[in-house]
């Protein structure tokens, strides 16, 4: 077991514990974007950022990666950290404002305008779909591609890959493409899984051979609200 | 090759190879040293090998002379150079030709001495290399070496010492031994971040060494104009290998890597002999030399991703993943390479080891300062005289590396920064090169050591565009893992992008502190949290530059294009177009040329000989390393050629309602300001203290410079009924500020002009016969008074000390005139050509002395005690201080001496008036809009900004017509900045075939010596129409940037069409 301060609060925890579960199960609300239980953390959204450390030497770390040390003085709501996490959201709302959960954050976290020049991105490079695709569906099908600015996921050389069985996973976790599904190009979806092809999911014995996982599926609402 | 097997072995293998070399230096056999590094190979290096090997065969000198090809030695500036040991000539840039002769020389144990590197400031060759300013305060236990080693034979390492620290450690059986040498070494990682790597050792020595540990050399050397790494590797491959080899007999490592980035590919090819030599020789692989030690290096080539210099990163691209960093703890030391220990250390700190272990770390700890123990390597580039690899102790001052390895600035350029530590680096503002180079004090001012890149930064640096050029590379090279970096850093570079475009507003600049401090603050590795770096070092020190571009719209370096437009017409303060007139008078339109010229500026006649030409300054012919265009003989040409009536405006008259403004002083400023005052239909009325308009253009310009006849035509031609002047009319005595607004005027203008010489401040001064300038020089041209008789001594550097010394030596009663200065010729601030005219006619010139007394004689000057100067620290400005040398007093026996130290602006009459005066006695005014704290009242001119140029006092002039404008109507003071770039499209010259690649700059005639000396005729003539259309020809045409892009596109759209 690893004792550590947590905003003040004497803890315990077993070791390998990260301060994000640790700080979750002591009820302490870290907000996150790219961590999912299921998979493991990558730290890529900086968003679950938390203070450690003290004086000088204290500094911000992605709570999702980085594991509870012995004495450690961890805190979770400090000023640096919801100055970071705010302007984190900010650039977030300045790439992607589309995305529902992104919104939501924004709100939750009193971000109120943005002051970048506007994108409309339908991928934050999360890397949620590429866990879930490697550790879920066991297929590797998808991955990051270049760096920096050009930094994309996708299969190489745009091929689509041979291990993509459509399920789907992809879709289910992305916290930011809603849009994806709703997509009148299917070359342009990741993995073409539920990628509506003139009205989606309508002709359903086009796609056998595939689960879907949204829910509720933007596709299926429309399809509903026509019956 | 045999193999070694046993130390000993080794020992016998020195033996035998260090009596050969004695065997070479009884014989005093010359070895011809050339350096074939990327750059020298890059430079010609290659072929003079070819040369000098045909050379030796040719003649039959083989075994007379030696020939050794060697990695960078570091002065790559020089490159190819050429070196002849033992004697340490040194040749600098040779020739293919100059290669044969240096053979010729060679053979007969002599120098070429015509070829041998010469020295700056005498211009006398220098005969050993030890000599040369550049390697006098280097420490070179790193460099050196690439000097006397062939990175391709391993005896030539083991001759010289190689292998010994390895053999050393191998003795001892306990290894902790080793660890704690290095750790009493002192040293720090060289790889930028410091870390005591004694200390790293000892933490990888206490790892389990279950399934093996790692040691990494990290050469992934990615800032761009950093190559310290790469000289190591190209030039002394074994010594990282023998590093290698210490740490892991000290900490029990067994395998080796060294990630090399692929665009090495000398380093690769160097590193991969050197391993294969090594492997043969029994010094790597499965016990070596026969101790039971057992270690093997294996290389691993990086795609050049500057993220894989970061340790995690460089991890995961050895394993074969993409580069990322990950979440440290744990740290490579507990887990790296597949989950096993790793210890990651830079090129140069392993290279630094065997020197560690032969001299004992205690000795080499010696080296530097405590706690920054050693020497590192710099890589120096960027606006310096001297570029190339500088090996210096740490603790060594920035300004000693920049000026005296560097050599300062190129030119007359001023140097204004240095960037350390590439991207993750910052800028360090001249004003703090006493800084020592260290990795706490360098983190101190907010930037990092890093692996050492130096880039030396002058007045042409845009500091705004170097933060955005590093952001660029960032944003590009972010691995992108990290949403704040990867998002951070685009973000940055788009509102720097806007800022150079002029679209940047100030908000912008709390948005980028804001956004570059939580990027420092969130992100993963150290490629984020030092991306910051560039943005905040240049905001924190060049905060004016950023305000610059947003608020005035002007990027003062020249850079930011979209600002900028061409230099020429960006740097003369009345926005002149330069290119515009040139381009007329390539075409043969004299007469729209002139009209270019005068419609900005109501002075041509007199700017076209007196201006200091900032445009000529700024040319981009001149900047790229050709010359200037002579932008102001070619005005000259203009303006002696054509009519100043083809230039007319509508006259409005002023009408009995108009407002009244009087303007105090007709010098250019206060001239120009009722020029364009009355051109709005205002009635003006110019007040002059003295008895001839024209303020220091008449005053204290001799008419040499300056022909009266054409000064009084120009005066002349900016006269009409709305403006009036009053001469003999001084402000405070026969008119104050009150009485003007009383008497009805509605603003005021004070351009009174800076007419007092600052006095010497030294016992004796008021003797009879010392005058100050200014005096002298009225007195002759207002009112043809000859002060000067006999022996003249002038005191000072600057324009009107040699103005009066020019105008001393055509005084009927002088006998010789001399100036003294207090600094060296170099740092006078006169214009050069006045200071070679005034020479040329005969003016002497005593440097680096100081006046220390007056003697008199009944009142009257008899000599003038100067003490001599030496040059001592640099000052803030980059010049070394001048210094008296204590009892090198001397006597001048003198008839007249002119004081001509500097002038101010005389403000006394101003002190009970309310406007605000400065402590050096200039008016403080409102910089955006030239006005005082007193309502309605104005200044411009020398007044405000003490002794200035006349294109700048025409400026201020042309200013303050405007706000006076906008105040009598009762707008907005403020002008709204705006950016002027080049927007008429005049078709370039048509360039026949037979025309000759190569065009020189056309400078203006001048009056011979004989014939000027003793009147006042103009001494620099006009150029003759020929010559004056073939220097417009040479203009580059920065304009057709900005005026020719709808054509291309025109034509791109009819294509596709």
């Amino acid at each position: 077991m690893v004792k550590f301060t947590l905003n003040g609060l004497e803890v315990e925890v077993e070791e390998g514990t990260t301060i994000l579960e640790a700080a979750r199960f002591f009820g302490f609300p870290i907000p996150t974007l790219c961590y999912n239980e299921a998979l493991s953390p990558y730290g890529a959204c900086r968003l679950c950022v938390v203070e450690i450390g003290e004086g000088p030497k204290a500094k911000l770390v992605s709570s999702c990666t980085y594991r509870v040390e012995e004495g450690l003085k961890v805190r979770t709501a400090s000023e640096r950290v919801i100055k970071a996490r705010k302007m984190v959201i900010e650039l977030l709302l300045a790439s992607c404002p589309q995305s529902k959960i992104i919104q939501d954050l924004a709100s939750a976290h009193d971000v109120r305008r943005q002051r970048f020049k506007q994108e409309y991105e339908d991928c934050i490079l999360c890397g949620l779909c590429v866990r879930m695709c490697e550790e879920q569906m066991m297929a590797k099908a998808i991955g990051f591609r270049e760096r920096g600015e050009r930094r994309s996921i996708g299969t190489p050389f745009d091929i689509k890959s041979e291990e993509c069985r459509l399920c789907g996973g992809c879709i289910y976790i992305c916290p930011a493409c809603q849009l994806r599904c709703t997509y009148t190009e299917p070359e342009e979806a990741i993995c073409g899984g539920c990628a509506n092809i003139s009205v989606p999911c309508v002709e359903k014995e086009q796609f056998d051979d595939m689960m879907c996982y949204m829910e509720p599926c933007v596709a299926c609402e429309i399809i509903d609200s026509e019956k | 090759m045999d193999k070694l097997n046993s130390i000993e072995d080794l020992s016998e293998l020195r033996a035998r190879l260090e009596a050969d070399k004695e065997l070479n230096e009884e014989l005093q056999i010359p070895t011809i040293v050339i350096p074939a590094g990327t750059c020298g190979q890059a430079s010609g290096a290659n072929d003079l090998i070819r040369v000098t090997k045909r050379e030796i065969l040719e003649r039959d000198l083989a075994g007379r002379i030696n020939l050794c090809i060697t990695g960078c030695n570091g002065y790559c500036q020089m490159e190819p150079l050429v070196l002849v040991e033992p004697y340490g000539y040194f040749y600098p840039r040779v020739s293919l030709e100059e290669m044969v002769r240096i053979v010729e020389a060679t053979a007969l144990g002599e120098a070429a001495e015509a070829l041998l590197i010469e020295d700056s400031e005498t211009g006398e060759p220098i005969r050993n290399r030890s000599e040369i300013p550049f390697f006098k305060k280097q420490v070179r236990t790193l460099l050196a070496k690439n000097e006397n080693i062939d990175p391709i034979r391993i005896y030539n390492y083991i001759e010289n010492g190689g292998y010994s620290a390895l053999a050393k450690t191998l003795e001892k059986s306990d290894t902790n031994w080793v660890i704690e040498e290095v750790e009493r070494s002192g040293i720090r990682g060289r790889g930028g971040a410091g870390f005591p790597t004694g200390l790293k050792w000892r933490l990888l020595s206490k790892q389990p060494n279950g399934g093996g540990k790692y040691i990494v050399c990290n050469a992934d050397e990615g800032d761009p104009g950093a190559y310290m790494d790469r000289s190591v590797l190209e030039g002394n491959p074994h010594s990282i290998i023998e590093g290698m080899l210490i740490c892991a007999y000290g900490t029990g490592a067994t395998e080796g890597v060294i990630y090399v980035r692929n665009e090495y590919p000398l380093a690769i090819k160097h590193l991969i002999i050197a391993l294969r030599q090594a492997y043969e020789l029994g010094l790597l692989g499965e016990n070596i030399l026969g101790t039971g030690f057992s270690f093997d290096i294996e290389i691993v080539r990086g795609a050049g991703a500057f993220v894989c210099g970061e340790e995690t990163a460089l991890i995961k691209s050895v394993e074969g993943f993409m580069g990322e960093p990950r979440q440290r703890p744990p740290y490579p030391i507990e887990k790296g390479i597949w989950g096993r220990p790793t210890c990651i250390n830079n090129v140069e700190t392993l290279a630094n080891i065997p020197i560690i272990i032969n001299r004992g770390g205690a000795e080499y700890a010696k080296i530097g300062v405590p706690g920054n123990t050693g020497t590192k390597i710099f890589s120096l580039v960027g606006k310096i005289k001297n570029t190339g690899l500088v090996e210096v102790p740490l603790g060594i001052k920035i300004g000693e590396v920049v000026y005296d390895i560097g050599g300062g600035p190129v030119g007359k350029a001023k140097i204004k920064a240095v960037q350390t530590g590439g991207p993750s680096g910052g800028c360090i503002p001249a004003s703090m090169f006493d800084l020592s180079i260290d990795y706490d004090s360098l983190a101190e001012v907010g930037s990092i050591m890093g692996s050492g890149g130096m880039i030396v930064m002058d007045d042409s640096t845009c500091m705004v565009d170097v933060a955005k050029y590093f952001m660029n590379l960032l944003k590009d090279e972010s691995c992108g893992k990290c949403f704040t970096c990867r998002k951070g850093t685009q973000r940055m570079y788009e509102i720097l992008d806007d800022i150079t475009k002029g679209n940047g507003t100030l908000d912008d600049l709390e948005i980028l502190e804001e956004l570059a401090e939580v990027v420092l603050d969130t992100t993963m590795c150290a490629l984020g949290q030092t991306a910051s770096n560039p943005v905040l070092s240049t905001l924190r020190y060049f905060r004016h530059e950023y305000e610059r571009h947003i608020v005035d719209k002007r990027c003062d370096a020249g850079v930011c294009k979209d600002l900028v437009g061409a230099p020429c017409q960006a740097a003369c303060p009345l926005g002149t177009e330069a290119w515009r007139y040139i381009a007329l008078i390539e075409k043969g339109d004299y007469e729209e040329a002139y009209r270019i010229i005068r419609e900005p500026n109501p002075f041509p006649s007199v700017c076209a000989r007196v201006c200091h030409h900032p445009c000529e300054d700024k040319c981009r012919s001149g900047t790229t390393g050709d010359e200037p265009i002579s932008i102001r003989a070619l005005k000259r040409y203009v303006t002696d050629t054509v009519d100043p009536e083809v230039y007319k405006r509508p006259f409005v008259p002023a009408d009995d309602e108009a407002a009244k403004v009087a303007v105090i002083g007709s010098g250019p400023a206060g001239l120009t300001a009722a020029h364009y005052l009355s051109r709005e239909g205002y009635k003006v009325t110019v007040y002059e203290a003295d008895e001839k308009p024209g303020g220091m253009l008449v005053s204290a310009i001799p008419a040499y410079r300056l022909p009266r006849k054409v000064l009084t035509k120009e005066i002349d031609s900016l006269l009409n009924e709305n403006v009036n002047i009053e001469l003999n009319t001084a402000l405070g005595s026969d008119i104050t500020i009150e009485t003007l607004f009383k008497d009805g005027y509605s603003a005021v203008f004070v351009a009174t002009g800076a007419h007092r010489s600052r006095g010497l401040d030294i016992e004796g001064e008021e003797a009879d016969g010392v005058y100050p300038a200014m005096a002298f020089l009225k007195a002759f041209n207002l009112r043809e008074e000859s002060l000067a008789r006999g022996r003249v001594g002038v005191i000072g550097g600057g324009n009107s000390a040699v103005d009066a010394a020019r105008v001393a030596l055509r005084q009927k009663d002088v006998e010789s005139v001399t100036i003294y200065y207090r600094r060296t010729r170099d740092e006078m601030p006169a214009y050069h050509e006045e200071i070679e005219g005034a020479l040329e006619e005969g003016v002497g010139l005593e440097t680096l002395v100081s006046p220390v007394r007056v003697v008199k004689n009944k009142g009257k000057l008899e000599r003038v005690r100067f003490i001599k100067n030496e040059l001592g620290d640099r000052d803030n400005s980059g010049r070394r201080r001048p210094v008296p040398v204590e009892g090198s007093e001397f006597d001048v026996t003198l008839d007249t001496l002119i004081v001509a130290i500097s002038e101010e602006p005389d403000t006394d009459m101003l002190t009970d008036t309310g406007v605000e005066i400065s402590k050096w006695g200039t008016l403080e005014v409102d910089e955006k809009t030239v006005a005082t704290n007193v309502r309605g009242v104005f200044a411009g001119g020398d007044v405000v900004s003490g002794p200035n140029t006349v294109v700048e006092a025409i400026a201020a002039g042309k200013k303050a017509a405007e706000v006076i404008g906008r105040y009598l109507r009762g707008e907005e003071l403020r002008v709204p900045p705006e950016v002027s770039l080049p927007e008429v499209y005049i078709e370039p010259a048509a360039v026949p075939d037979d025309e000759p690649a190569e065009a020189y700059r056309v400078s203006p005639p001048v009056a011979p010596v004989e014939s000027r000396s003793k009147g006042f005729d103009e001494v620099e003539l006009a150029l003759s129409e020929d010559n004056a259309r073939h220097e417009a020809r040479r203009c580059l045409r920065c304009d057709l940037e900005f005026t020719q892009v709808e054509e291309v596109e025109l034509a791109a759209s009819a294509e596709e069409s």
